[in-house]
């Protein structure tokens, strides 16, 4: 029972959170919306009994992900003239719910086939060691991937996000111009 | 608790994800309706590994928030990019690939 309504607050929260995340027209509002969504989707999972799970989520998620957005925000999409004016907004979400309620009820079809149900979790469930253990013996070869792939995002993120002039060799020798001879 | 009650709440959070990035144009919003979207996929996840009792499904989840973070920061950069290009945020704006040179 009380799991239940652990699940309802969490679950309120989740949804409120985004839906304000696409209706509001300011877009610091959207972000904190996310920002509540994501506290609450990291409560799920501790719900759900992955300590470590709540704690990567909140960590990446919340910590890194949502306050890097929240400075390109600042930084970009605070000044009023930036927005863009969207006066039909909610009339195209109307549209785009109807559109998108069949792929949402076949989605959900899909997934209640499984009749599944919840059993007593494991002694040591979802603890970090044995996250560990299953990361560093089964699940290796992945993990190495995926720091390839945040390296080569890192280095992609610089590339992309740089001003381009700077780089230019013409440019660079201006800035870097040694004092001219007298003649 | 029951898992159906797991699955309404994914299936729920992708198609509000998928609403966003249809209806909106604001940049910054379609950027965080995918992460929304990535993490209802990572909740179904979380959901399937405490059925399954094994840690194959939470192992997979914490690559898949590695993947977002990744997604994060190219994203922002790519924003960051067409913001300085146009001096908006504003999809519409960004249809030099189109035929019609910007004109709906």
């Amino acid at each position: 029972m009380l799991e239940n309504s652990i699940f309802a607050i969490l679950s309120l929260f989740l949804v409120l959170g985004s839906l304000g995340m696409i209706s509001f027209k300011h877009t610091i509002f959207s972000a904190f919306s996310f920002l509540l969504a994501m506290l609450a989707l990291a409560g799920l999972f501790a719900l759900l009994e992955n300590s470590f799970l709540f704690l990567a989520q909140i960590m990446v998620s919340v910590g890194a992900v949502v306050v890097l957005g929240l400075m390109v925000v600042i930084s970009l999409g605070s000044i009023e003239k930036n927005i863009p004016d969207e006066p039909y907004k909610f009339y195209w979400i109307g549209i785009s719910t109807i559109l998108v309620i069949p792929l949402a009820l076949l989605i959900y079809k899909a997934l209640t086939s499984l009749h599944a149900h919840f059993q007593e979790t494991k002694e040591g469930y979802g603890e970090l060691k044995y996250v560990g253990e299953k990361l560093f013996a089964e699940w290796v070869l992945p993990f190495e991937a995926v720091s390839v792939l945040l390296l080569s995002a890192m280095v992609g993120a610089i590339v992309i996000a740089r001003k381009e002039e700077y780089f230019k060799k013409e440019n660079y020798f201006d800035d870097h111009k040694q004092p001219e001879d007298t003649k | 608790m029951i898992p159906e009650q797991f699955f309404i709440l994914a299936t729920l959070l992708f198609s509000i994800g998928l609403v966003g990035v249809v209806s909106r144009r604001n940049l910054f919003i379609v950027y965080l309706s995918i992460e929304l979207m990535l993490s209802s996929v990572n909740l179904l996840l979380v959901t399937f590994s405490r059925l399954d009792q094994s840690m194959n499904g939470t192992v997979m989840a914490l690559l898949l928030i590695a993947i977002i973070a990744a997604e994060a920061a190219i994203f922002l950069a790519v924003i960051i990019q067409l913001y300085r290009s146009k001096r908006s945020l504003d999809s519409d704006k960004f249809s030099q690939l189109t035929q019609n040179k910007g004109q709906l």
